[in-house]
């Protein structure tokens, strides 16, 4: 056991460090693809035929491609057309796709959770559609929205361990790396995996009482 | 029966906006709202069959009728929340022809002059009561926070509520969320003010206070169209009654006279199932 301690003392740091990468690509890929589903949400919604149409082929592309593809995509695939990305750009620019088609369906839900009474009362007061938009409809329906998109954080979270599969140096990876060095990949996978419980189990736990507390505020 | 007096009576303070000026208020006798030959179709339901009334300024017409006659519907056109299919609207001197499409500025000036009040208040649930009511000044009338603050503290000190300004609107009751509403939608200055079944969503005691706030409202000049289940309002506080069914008016009158002596079986027949309640 003392033993199994000290292997774990001794390869910490380096999963410390890919837990730190898989982090960052984690926010990086939220931080693009949150916004990029809200615009997808609205352009859905939107007027226009062909917009509606270009965004709704959009997000069934990004929900019905597995974020494996994605990924070799983005890493791979446009790298044979010219367009190299560092591992960590790829895996931004995958993630986030990704990211953007399964919010865009979360925030969309979320805005008409809102009643159609809310929008009435916003035109029946003379607001323009955008003030509609901004003042009504967006703070309540993302509000609705946030518990899910908390939730679907913590699962682009723990689908950053696909990107060993583009040599990026994240927290699966580099337990591959130690497994494969010292060839022994039970303990290092088992380390691997509490690091990634010590992040999702308390972000899980914080993601409901969320729940619980908005539910108590609205109504 | 209704007390407590919570507008105080007298000349209108909130006369209206200098905005409107131009518009060019009608001459009190003049019609403020003429509806003519309206109709409105969901597919190929027909749910406002040619109706037309007209209403002159400071007028308060009720409206009265069976569930599904198409009072809402008809109320929602007269504000353009339901685009009608058929007919003429004028509303303060300008025209709303039925399946047209109508700019933005008609819309917004329409919008201005029509006030609404819905069944379910629909207050802004995450905004507080003073930035419901002051809201709209800013973002649509451009006035500055402070002159909208002060505006929306004054109008909700007419309906009993300033102490209230800062909460939000859950920790109030409906009949305290009705009269908010009302705030809101006076704060616009608007000319006309619609109301659809404000007091059904409220207990009876509840109720009472809200009607309290409409009928001083009734007696400061605002024109009004109140669509009600409330006959004792219909017959004392408005002026006219107009009774509907099947998207059709089946009858209209001066409201003491409609509602104490009514002329079509039909009437007769409605007043007697409500009035039985
Ligand atoms: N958005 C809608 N789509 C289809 N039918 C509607 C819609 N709104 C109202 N109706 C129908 O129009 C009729 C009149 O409705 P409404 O104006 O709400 O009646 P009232 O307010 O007198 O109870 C009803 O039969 C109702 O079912
Ligand atoms: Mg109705």
């Amino acid at each position: 056991m003392s033993e199994i301690l000290e292997f774990w003392g001794e390869w910490l740091p380096t999963l410390l460090d890919g837990l730190l990468v898989s982090l960052k690509v984690t926010a990086a890929s939220l931080a693009l693809g949150i916004p990029l589903g809200l615009v997808l949400a609205l352009a859905v919604k939107a007027k226009s035929a062909p917009l509606r149409i270009a965004a709704l082929i959009a997000v069934e592309i990004g929900r019905g491609t597995p974020a494996l593809v994605l990924l070799q995509f983005t890493y791979f695939g446009l790298a044979s057309t010219g367009l190299t990305l560092s591992s960590y750009a790829a895996a931004v620019a995958a993630l986030a796709a990704c990211t953007g088609a399964y919010t865009s369906e979360i925030i969309r839900a979320g805005l008409e959770a809102v009643p159609q009474g809310q929008s009435e009362a916003a035109i029946a007061i003379g607001f323009s559609r955008m003030d509609q938009l901004r003042y009504v409809v967006l703070p309540q329906g993302l509000r609705i929205a946030v518990p899910p998109l908390l939730g679907f954080s913590i699962l682009i979270f723990q689908s950053t361990s696909l990107c060993y599969a583009i040599a990026l140096p994240e927290l699966m990876s580099q337990a591959y790396s130690v497994g494969s060095n010292t060839f022994r990949y039970m303990p290092i996978l088992i380390l691997a995996g509490l690091l990634f419980a010590a992040i999702c189990i308390p972000a899980t736990l914080l993601v409901s009482r969320l729940e619980h507390r908005l539910d108590r505020h609205t109504r | 029966m209704i007390q407590t007096p919570i507008l105080k009576p007298g000349p209108r303070q909130d006369g209206p906006h200098p905005d409107h000026a131009a518009a060019g208020r009608p001459q009190p006798s003049a019609p403020v709202v003429r509806i003519e030959n309206l109709v409105k179709r969901y597919g190929a339901y027909v749910a406002l069959h040619e109706i037309g009334f007209e209403l002159k300024s400071g007028e308060v017409v009720a409206i009265i009728g069976p569930s599904g006659s198409g009072k809402s519907t008809l109320l929602r056109c007269v504000n353009q929340l339901e685009q009608p299919d058929g007919g003429c609207i004028t509303v303060a001197g300008q025209r709303f022809e039925g399946g047209k499409e109508h700019s933005r500025a008609a819309l917004d000036t329409l919008r201005r002059t029509v006030g609404m009040v819905f069944q379910s208040f629909n207050l802004f649930p995450h905004m507080t009561i003073l930035r419901n009511v002051s809201i709209a000044q800013e973002r649509v009338a451009g006035r500055s926070r402070k002159d909208a603050e002060d505006r929306a503290m004054h109008l909700l000190a007419r309906v009993g509520l300033a102490d209230k300004a800062g909460q939000y609107p859950a920790r109030c009751s409906g009949g305290q969320q009705q009269r908010i509403a009302i705030a809101r939608a006076l704060a616009l200055d608007p000319q006309i003010m619609l109301f659809d079944e404000p007091t059904s969503a409220l207990d009876p005691e509840l109720g009472l206070e809200v009607l309290a706030v409409m009928r001083e409202l009734a007696e400061s000049g605002m024109t009004m169209i109140v669509v009600t289940h409330e006959m004792r309002f219909a017959e004392n506080v408005s002026d006219r009654v107009v009774v509907m069914a099947d998207g059709r008016v089946i009858e209209e009158g001066p409201s003491r006279e409609l509602m104490r002596d009514p002329k079509t079986e039909r009437t007769q027949r409605f007043l007697h199932a409500v009035r039985d309640r």
